[in-house]
């Protein structure tokens, strides 16, 4: 029998229904997806423990679970655990966002017996040296003893923080004592040598001027930097110098366009918060060609920037110590023929 | 408009023909029949079979000593260094611990096992100041004393590696640990993040008085964890997702169980990297045993502590404005104590 064709009309109607059907489906997925948390919460304690581990080499390890899993010469006096970024305020609560914030990946710990001591290693797998950084200046103890381990390293009493490559390490132990700095720097150095080797990768952290610069005061915020919402990555370094304290700050940004408009951007910021343009004068001689500086009362703020890089100077005790430190800045900039480029 | 002539959707010489329409109405009525059928098949006229009816809680309880004399001092500060002899004499000063614990009471204590940590580190409750309050309990004629939390970590390893288990044994306190038929939905009248959520509330069950022990610490989210961020350790489920509100889930937290007693530790204060610490170098002396019936007027204070400001943690003025206490410990008259230990 001959097929019957199918009117105009029927196959509107027919689309109609189909496409009634999709949107019902559309519905239901949306629904789903916003399904009422508290009713699987309620059914679901967490275990609270995030993910224990076995400790068989060829199991799925995580990467850095993998270099705890046999740390040679120390004994392990817990289990291994390992933390994705979806378990890991099991572990540190309040903290996880500081991880997360700087494009955490993955985490594993562990107790071993140190000297007379436990001692928790955490070894944080972040995306780059850069993030590895940034949690690491973001929870540096100030005037904590610097030490020669890695890049990034300080001691105090009971405990080690590092960086190598992507990875930042802690070693805590639960008190300090006279044999345990050598026996953490044991486990470090055992640790460390199993650890990839950190591909040479030049930090912008760099480019900060060395006159004054206090070592141990780089710092990355990854968010939020300076105050302002939406100012992000953002290096920041303090400095003693003969006119006073000063903090200066750099960030590298896509092009130079984007450098200036995140200084005009921030210029509005201060501005916003009560800060005045000062008018040249004999002082501000010797700033880089377009730096502004803002006054609020006796606090000064410096913003320049040189092709893709924002810079500046925030938190001077004085007016002579933040002019100082812009010309300083200014000129290592300049000395960087990269960021000289359009 | 015509509604005769030739069918447009069947052009002359191809209009249906009475068998092709009949057989379209066969199957149609079919398909309906079929459908009507399976419906019926799969209707089920009592619904679901019922579940074990779960009604809500609307709050762990209000544990809060209501029949203080008036006058009675409802604010303890006292300087020190021994956690246990700090207690005694600030206890003393609010009359006694058979003020707040009666013979029979079964007393709840709330501690802070957050972390798997040594109590060196500052992380959690100190278990010297658990052990004494427990004691103290126990002479009062508490029936029973019961530990409790939900720590972020392993509980058993938490209450271990912390020394709370120990400090419970050596005190004839029994450990509750979390397991999940403890937990029970909570929806707290007028909330808006406390709704069907799961809290410990078995841990309550039978429980007459409720006394918080907290330390003093930094908070990366809150600003600090004192006695009212300490109640966090009452929720279940995937908890933090409250982090994006802390301070509107910690205002709930303070109406979800109202203590009898909170007594927070700045003996020694975590003053950086909280709340896991790390270094010894985060803590500070600070020397100061808070005891009150106002667990807000207890973190105003414990802010100062802190070196912060009330504006520097809002929880605290939003607490004393859904009527959990006040931040202004003053009012309280607190009575400054120097234990010389």
């Amino acid at each position: 029998m001959a097929r019957q064709r199918t009117s105009g009309a029927e196959r509107m109607t027919g689309l109609a229904i189909l496409a009634l059907l999709a949107c019902v489906a559309a519905w239901l997925a949306a629904r789903q997806a916003d399904f009422n948390p508290a009713v699987i919460v309620a059914m679901n304690h967490p275990k609270g423990a995030g993910r224990i581990v076995g400790g068989q080499q060829g199991e799925a390890l995580s990467q850095s679970a993998g270099y705890l899993a046999g740390v040679q010469g120390f004994t392990a006096l817990s289990e291994l655990e390992s933390y994705n970024p979806e378990t890991l305020s099991d572990k540190i609560d309040g903290k996880a966002e500081l991880y997360l914030a700087s494009n955490f990946q993955e985490m594993a710990c562990r107790a071993f017996s140190v000297a007379d001591a436990r001692a928790e290693v955490f070894v944080y797998a972040m995306e780059s040296p850069k993030d590895a950084f940034a949690v690491f200046s973001g929870q540096r103890r100030p005037g904590a003893e610097q030490l020669a381990l890695a890049q990034n390293a300080y001691a105090t009493e009971n405990a080690l923080f590092l960086t190598k490559g992507r990875f930042y390490l802690e070693f805590v132990a639960d008190h300090a004592s006279p044999e345990l700095r050598p026996a953490l720097e044991n486990l470090a150095q055992t640790l460390l040598a199993a650890l990839p080797e950190d591909a040479s990768q030049k930090s912008e952290a760099d480019l900060f001027p060395t006159g004054g610069l206090r070592a141990d005061s780089v710092r990355l915020a990854v968010s939020d930097a300076l105050g302002m919402e939406g100012l992000e990555n953002v290096y920041t370094a303090e400095y003693a110098l003969p006119a006073g304290e000063a903090a200066a700050f750099l960030a590298r940004r896509g092009s130079a366009a984007q450098a200036q408009a995140q200084a005009e951007a921030y210029a509005a910021f201060l501005t916003g918060n009560g800060f005045k343009p000062v008018p040249p004068g004999p002082d501000t001689a010797g700033l880089p060609e377009g730096a502004r500086v803002l006054a609020l009362e006796d606090m000064i703020q410096v913003v320049m920037t040189r092709g893709p890089v924002l810079a500046g100077v925030h938190d001077a005790t004085s007016r002579a110590a933040a002019l100082e430190l812009a010309r300083a800045l200014g000129a290592a900039l300049a000395k960087s023929p990269e960021e000289g480029k359009p | 408009m015509s509604t005769t002539g030739p069918d447009p959707a069947f052009p002359p010489g191809e209009a249906m023909k009475r068998r092709e329409f009949l057989k379209r109405v066969a199957g149609a009525s079919a398909v309906a029949v079929g459908a009507c059928g399976l419906g019926l098949a799969l209707r089920d006229p009592t619904g679901p079979s019922a579940l074990p009816e779960v009604k809500a809680l609307p709050g762990l309880g209000d544990y809060s000593v209501k029949d203080r004399p008036a006058g009675s001092p409802r604010m303890a500060v006292v300087r020190g260094a021994d956690r246990a002899a700090m207690f005694e004499q600030g206890m003393n000063a609010l009359g006694g611990m058979e003020q707040f614990v009666k013979k029979g009471d079964r007393v709840l204590i709330k501690v802070n096992a957050a972390f798997a940590s040594p109590a060196s580190l500052g992380a959690t409750t100190h278990p010297e100041l658990l052990a004494a309050v427990a004691a103290a309990c126990a002479k009062a004629g508490a029936a029973s004393v019961g530990v409790t939390d939900n720590p972020i970590n392993n509980p058993e390893s938490c209450f271990e590696i912390a020394g709370l288990a120990g400090a419970a044994r050596q005190s004839g306190a029994k450990i509750i640990v979390p397991r999940a038929g403890l937990f029970a939905p909570a929806t707290l009248p007028g909330a808006r993040l406390i709704k069907d959520w799961p809290v410990l509330a078995g841990a309550f069950a039978g429980v007459t008085k409720l006394i918080t022990l907290s330390p003093v610490k930094d908070h990366a989210r809150a600003g600090a964890s004192m006695s009212l961020k300490n109640m966090y350790g009452l929720l279940g489920g995937r908890r933090n997702v409250f982090h994006q509100d802390i301070n509107a889930i910690i205002t709930e937290l303070s109406l979800l169980a109202r203590p009898t007693l909170s007594v927070l530790d700045g003996t020694v204060s975590m003053m950086t990297n909280g709340p896991t610490g790390g270094s010894l170098s985060d803590l500070k002396a600070t020397n100061m045993l808070v005891l009150t019936t106002d667990p807000v007027a207890g973190d105003a204070f414990g802010a100062g502590l802190l070196g912060r400001t009330l504006e520097d943690i809002p929880y605290i003025r939003m607490a004393q404005a859904a009527g959990a206490g006040t931040a202004d410990f003053a009012t309280l008259n607190p009575i400054y104590l120097d234990s010389g230990a």
